[in-house]
């Protein structure tokens, strides 16, 4: 049964598994050809020089396309659940309701997990090729409020568009919005080095989120029509 | 332990908001029985689904289904139970042998033979995704998927919706094929009345906020007649009794419904001072009934 | 699940009102806090101050409260002001009978300031070290950086990313033979070419001793400071300025600021009040006669004016800046208030500030107030 929850999450998300995979990585391979441009013309001891004295770490392009993805990501796997209603069919199956949806919500994790892992893998292996580990760790670590907040975009809006009510849903966006602002406060490298672990730990709860707006769905909050 | 009532709903009450859908609704439906509930748009029909399938909490009242109370729900008693939901919602992204794949996994007396019997007689291709299929072929493809399930209590809800005659009429004889042949419980609801005698054995129509009548169809068709007869054309109408229902008087052409015999319509006209001519007696198919009890309007 | 998830929203829900709603409410309220501008003049021998106010504009001023025109200030503050001076060919030809010219003044000026917020920042364990002699008149970066290890000091090769074994051995054996014990404690450079010249870094052992490491023709140049008994530094300033006046700051585990003076390495205490760099800003501009030190702390700000020459204390004048009344008025408001970032820092991370016990007991006052008519109504 759990075999045929991922698949039926796959065969929703397996048009746009690879083509966000793809974009992600363009831009990674365009911020690479970008510092490969930087390095060619000034020589790569400038970009280790501006790293070094300002607070650049080149791949601030990146900022949002975690975000984008996984709100993306939740739109795609959780809409089709709730256009006439029919995530319905999906309670309706013999199988214990809660642990379904953290099935659902862990392939969609999983499957952004796997997109954000091949950027760090992609990224990595260039840094690590022209830079020192202090600066590569830097740049990778600046980036991880991110990668996390992705992750944490794809939750909540799975909470949104899994909430049956438009006030309610207005509500969660709201708060939503609130969350997501705290990832992008500051823009200074490795700034939020001590909050990363509890960011992580709060991610992981919003988990639970979207069961909150399965419960409402089955005690039959939704709209007139 | 069979249960002799599959479905028990006792003193069902439900609002939205402050808006009554209906008060104190009891029903039962007994093992291997095909139920339905009929009514106009809006009398609730969904809404005691929606209960019936723990997607809403009535504002009080009861409801069993194997005897276990809706709101705790198991999904061991879920999968004895097959739900059709309103317009045939299926996954439409997926395509039809997908979402086969999928929905097998979940039922262990799955039945893959009744599902692509059905399949067959479409003319889809295998990589037809069911969101570019005709609302008709959809309607197939979810009657396949609970048929296939081989559930011993089958929930639809207004399956009639969107289905033109042939459909309708195909998918009945299905439903009833395999519901009698399986012994199995049917509860459907249905605002279209047309062929519906075929398939129910027992209905209860409602109105806005009440329950009009609950009965075996063939009581019904027994007992419920429509009574005609000319009247003075200054008469603009009858008056009310509790025995009749929607009476109406049309340039001195009267008509009226009564579950009572001709003999107490006439004595009733006789009482009133109204004098008739013309009387006859109409027996009546389930969907005059229908409009008989709920009215035109 | 579904309690733990109910949990989480209420928690989120808190956490967002007393983040934003305080947030919303100086956003709106906050008004602009001025403190004067304030120089230690050589010729009134008092502190001369620039306000500016939104309203009047800006204020010349002294601590006796004479008022000045723009071009009288220019006249008490005249190495501050020496290239006015110099164009409107108003610039004295001595002070305190020390000769002085626009060259001599603009070579014995400086000015700093460190935030608390350039303080408080992750910095990379990296490195440049300039060559300090390399016979050019203009500086230039080397083409490698240096880490410090738990066993010594590495370079590494930026174009081709890897260690440069020689130079690390070469600079790490003599460190050691210099009394240096790795892991590295605590460092302070200037590390680019935009200065005068370079004086390479300052840093402190595993046993907090001081050395000053250079890099000379090439070779390394490491040397032992000896400091006071018992003194431990947490934080080096460095510097080059045109007078080559100091090598560095240096800040005490006991908040107080060092002198290392140049060329001799002699220590001077600098007598100001307690100077916290992960706290407070620091200002200092100094000048052939005197130093002006400014020390913006949380509810005021200390001026001390010192000797230039000797270090010692001339005069010091404070400016409170107590709250504002919005701000006053937000302490009965909100019980506390939860911060992600501060001015005092680069780092984010949640912080419950402006705890306050007065909006607390108004709150809870509130709450009963509301209790008892909602008993009062169903009873």
């Amino acid at each position: 049964m759990k075999k045929a929850i991922l698949y039926k999450e796959w065969i929703k998300t397996r048009l746009y598994f690879p083509i966000s995979l793809a974009i992600s990585l363009a831009f990674i391979v365009f911020l690479i050809l970008r510092l490969q441009r930087v390095a060619h013309f000034k020589g790569v001891e400038h970009i280790w020089n501006i790293m070094l004295s300002h607070d650049v770490i080149f791949i601030e392009l990146l900022n949002f396309v975690p975000v984008v993805l996984g709100s993306l990501l939740a739109i795609v796997q959780f809409i089709p659940e709730m256009q006439q209603k029919r995530l319905k069919l999906t309670l309706h199956l013999p199988f214990n309701q809660q642990k379904m949806i953290l099935i659902m919500l862990s392939v969609g994790f999983g499957e952004i997990l796997l997109i954000y892992l091949v950027n760090y893998s992609v990224l990595y292996t260039y840094l690590q090729s022209i830079l020192a580990p202090e600066l590569t760790g830097r740049i990778l670590i600046t980036s991880l409020p991110w990668y996390i907040c992705g992750i944490t975009v794809y939750l909540l809006t799975a909470w949104i568009c899994l909430e049956p009510t438009w006030k309610r849903r207005f509500v969660n966006l709201f708060l939503s919005c609130g969350i997501i602002r705290i990832f992008f406060m500051n823009d200074v490298p490795q700034s939020y080095d001590s909050f990363l672990f509890a960011l992580s730990i709060f991610t992981l709860s919003c988990l639970f989120l979207p069961l909150l707006s399965v419960d409402r769905f089955k005690m039959g909050k939704q709209d007139l029509s | 332990m069979i249960q002799e009532n599959v479905i028990e709903c006792k003193n069902l009450t439900h609002y939205y908001d402050k808006h009554l859908i209906y008060e104190n609704l009891s029903f039962n439906v007994p093992y291997g029985h095909i139920f339905g509930l009929l009514g106009k748009n809006g009398t609730g029909k969904t809404t005691t689904i929606n209960i019936l399938n723990g997607y809403l909490q009535p504002k009080s009242g009861e409801c069993r289904i194997f005897g276990e109370n809706i709101q705790q729900m198991t999904s061991e008693t879920r999968r004895r139970m097959a739900l059709l939901i309103e317009g045939h919602v299926q996954y439409s992204f997926m395509t039809i042998e997908e979402i086969e794949k999928f929905y097998s996994a979940f039922y262990p007396r799955w039945e893959k033979a009744v599902y692509y019997e059905l399949m067959n007689k479409l003319k889809i291709a295998p990589k037809q995704r069911i969101c570019h299929m005709s609302c008709g072929q959809r309607s197939q493809v979810a009657l396949g998927l609970i048929l296939a399930q081989h559930a011993e209590l089958l929930i639809l809800d207004d399956f009639s919706l969107g289905l033109d005659p042939g459909y309708r009429r195909l998918f009945i004889e299905y439903l009833k094929e395999y519901a009698t042949a399986e012994n199995q419980t049917i509860f459907l609801t249905s605002h279209i009345i047309q062929d519906m005698e075929r398939l129910i054995d027992d209905c209860i129509i409602m109105d806005y906020g009440k329950i009009l009548v609950q009965k075996s169809v063939q009581e019904l068709m027994n007992k419920f007649c429509r009574y005609t007869f000319s009247v003075n054309q200054s008469i603009g109408g009858l008056p009310n009794d509790s025995e009749l229902y929607n009476s109406s008087v049309i340039r001195g052409h009267a008509e009226t419904y009564s579950f009572s015999k001709a003999d107490y319509i006439e004595g009733w006209l006789k009482n009133c001072g109204i004098e008739y001519s013309e009387f006859k007696t109409e027996y009546l198919d389930l969907e005059d009934i229908f409009i008989g009890l709920t009215g035109k309007y | 699940m579904i309690r733990f998830s109910k949990i989480l929203f209420a928690f989120i829900i808190v956490v967002q009102l007393f983040w934003l709603l305080p947030w919303f409410y100086h956003f709106t309220t906050d008004t602009p806090t001025h403190i004067p501008f304030t120089l230690y003049s050589i010729v009134n021998n008092d502190f001369a101050c620039l306000d500016y106010n939104s309203e009047k504009g800006i204020k010349y001023t002294d601590r006796r409260g004479n008022i000045y025109t723009n071009r009288q200030f220019d006249s008490i503050l005249p190495l501050f002001y020496f290239r006015q001076l110099a164009s409107d060919g108003r610039l004295p030809d001595s002070l305190n009978g020390v000769e002085i010219t626009p060259q001599k003044i603009r070579t014995s000026n400086f000015m700093f300031r460190l935030s608390a917020s350039e303080v408080n920042v992750k910095k990379t364990p990296l490195h440049p070290l300039l060559e300090s002699m390399s016979g050019r008149v203009d500086l230039k970066m080397p083409d490698d950086v240096c880490r410090f290890t738990d066993s010594g000091i590495e370079f590494i090769d930026m174009a081709t990313n890897t260690i440069k074994q020689k130079k690390s051995k070469l600079f790490t054996s003599l460190m050691k033979k210099k009394g240096f014990e790795f892991p590295l404690n605590c460092i302070g450079g200037n590390p680019t070419n935009r200065k005068d010249f370079d004086d390479g870094y300052f840093l402190t052992d595993a046993k907090h001793q001081l050395f000053h490491l250079k890099q000379v023709c090439g070779r390394p140049f490491c040397r032992f400071i000896a400091l006071p008994d018992s003194m431990k530094i947490k934080h080096i300033i460095v510097r080059e300025f045109a007078a080559r006046k100091f090598h560095a700051l240096l800040v005490d585990t006991s908040n107080r600021l060092w002198v290392l003076d140049m060329p001799d390495y002699t220590l001077h205490l600098l007598p100001i009040n307690e100077y916290n760099p992960q706290k407070h800003d620091l200002e200092i501009i100094g000048d052939m006669f005197n130093w002006t030190i400014s020390l913006s702390k949380a509810d005021k700000v200390e001026v001390f004016a010192l000797n230039a020459a000797d270090y010692s204390f001339i005069d010091s004048l404070q400016y409170l800046s107590p709250p504002s009344i919005p701000h006053q008025l937000g302490h009965y408001i909100f019980p506390f208030e939860i911060k992600f970032t501060s001015y005092d820092d680069q780092y984010t991370y949640p912080r419950l500030t402006d705890f306050s016990a007065k909006a607390c007991c108004l709150w809870a006052l509130l709450i009963m107030i509301v209790l008892f008519l909602i008993y009062k109504q169903t009873h």
